[in-house]
């Protein structure tokens, strides 16, 4: 796991996708144990406050539950959840492009011919 | 306003389970100082830091919690089962429970490192000599063998007379460390290991053990801090969960023309001729809708140096 102190992304939101990528990679399997909280916290060096609110974030969003004293297991992924978290990906990458176009002056005519032209590209 | 704001608004913030020291009216009078917490709690399982400027009480408040000043008024209730005033009953746990390390002659000057760890355990039923033997060698406090031992506190420099308290609580079975200023008199290496064994030990307990430790180099110990608790003239003036506090303020940084608009909605500000850095409650953000601003998610460096700056009587001009 990389975590960047400086990129402006909340660390305990770093290893949230971490874990996230794992879960929908298949790498993490459901019934799967994510590691304890404070036995992270002191791998990664960061605090346990910090791992317990990426737990919590990934309990939010349905992929883990939190079993009393045993700690955090994978849940069975049904297809939908996976299909909506990548496309929530596909969105916020998106999302990027809009505003970097926005700063280059780029309209969204150009854009959208940009986006075809690479589709275009990947297919052939 | 950012994502990260707005998808945390107005959430509430997280509850404390079960705490390992409880205070209640807790007051402490010195000649133009008094100590007065009506309530504070911390929590088990976590690492807290106690933050604030130098006389804001911190040492007074970790001296009361450590049992070496008993002349206070309040209640102190330790692991939610024992009393301060049972303290001193010979079958109260307490004292065994928690480890202590300060300034001043915790170790007299004209002791010796053996005759440091021969103290150490009488005092202490669950003190591992093994353990303390390595930990002399691990941090390199005096070298190896009888000759290391023979040596006296007093010819210890600050860092190694620290490193040598911090050995004598990590050779004990504790519940509770409370370290007051522990990173001041280590280098930046030490720092970094002291933060690793603090880490451990929070580890080790599986959420039953518990820190507590002062200090002044906040951006240090940020990332062994769960908890914190700011103080002011001996009153507790902020207190949470750090990542609930990171929540709780915005950074906001914006053009100097705008710094006067800005400034009541701040919990504190410093301007420059290029424009002006403030904290203030996520709250509050919408007041200052419609300026041209950035905000971004603080440090907790950051929170402390605001509320401190906030109920400081320091000013520089």
């Amino acid at each position: 796991m990389k975590l960047l102190q400086n990129s402006g992304i909340p660390i305990y939101q770093q290893i949230a996708e971490a874990f996230r990528a794992d879960i929908m990679s298949g790498k993490l399997k459901t019934g799967d144990y994510l590691p304890s909280i404070r036995g992270l916290a002191k791998e990664l060096k960061i605090s346990v406050i910090t791992t317990m609110k990426a737990y919590e974030l990934l309990e939010e969003e349905g992929l883990v539950t939190a079993m009393q004293g045993k700690g955090f297991y994978v849940n069975a992924q049904d297809s939908e959840m996976i299909r909506e978290q990548h496309m929530r990906r596909v969105e916020d990458s998106l999302q990027d492009a809009i505003k970097s176009a926005r700063i280059a002056g780029i309209g969204g005519e150009e854009l959208m011919q940009m986006l075809k032209l690479l589709l275009d590209m990947e297919e052939s | 306003m950012t994502e990260g704001v707005k998808s945390y608004y107005g959430r509430e913030q997280r509850q404390m389970k079960d705490s390992a020291l409880k205070m209640r009216d807790i007051k402490k009078k010195f000649r133009g100082f008094t100590l007065d917490i009506p309530q504070l709690e911390i929590p088990k399982g976590f690492s807290t830091a106690l933050i604030g400027e130098n006389g804001a009480g911190k040492t007074t408040l970790l001296n009361l919690l450590a049992g070496i000043r008993l002349d206070y008024k309040g209640e102190i209730t330790f692991f939610e089962k024992w009393k301060d005033a049972e303290r001193e009953r010979e079958t109260n746990p307490v004292r065994e429970m928690i480890g202590y390390t300060g300034g001043g002659n915790y170790y007299l000057p004209n002791w010796t490192v053996g005759q440091a760890e021969e103290v150490t355990k009488l005092l202490f039923e669950k003190f591992d000599s093994d353990k303390f033997e390595l930990l002399l060698e691990q941090l390199q406090i005096v070298e190896r063998g009888i000759g290391g031992k023979a040596k006296k506190i007093s010819e210890l420099s600050d860092g190694n007379k620290m490193k040598l308290m911090l050995a004598g609580i990590f050779a004990r079975e504790t519940q509770l460390l409370i370290l007051d200023e522990p990173a001041s008199p280590l280098d930046p290496l030490m720092r970094d290991v002291l933060c690793d064994m603090l880490r451990g030990y929070i580890e080790s307990g599986g959420g039953e053990k518990t820190i507590l430790f002062s200090t002044h180099n906040i951006a240090d110990m940020e990332n062994v801090t769960d908890y914190a608790v700011i103080m002011e003239h001996g009153r507790v003036v902020e207190r949470g969960f750090v990542e609930d506090l990171k929540e709780k303020y915005t950074l906001v940084k914006g053009e100097s023309e705008d710094a006067e608009i800005a400034e009541p909605a701040l919990v504190s500000i410093s301007k420059n001729h290029y424009g002006f850095e403030g904290l203030c409650l996520t709250e509050n953000l919408n007041q200052l809708a419609g300026l041209d601003m950035q905000t971004e998610r603080p440090t907790l460096s950051q929170i402390c140096v605001a509320v401190m700056r906030q109920n400081s009587r320091i000013r520089l001009s």
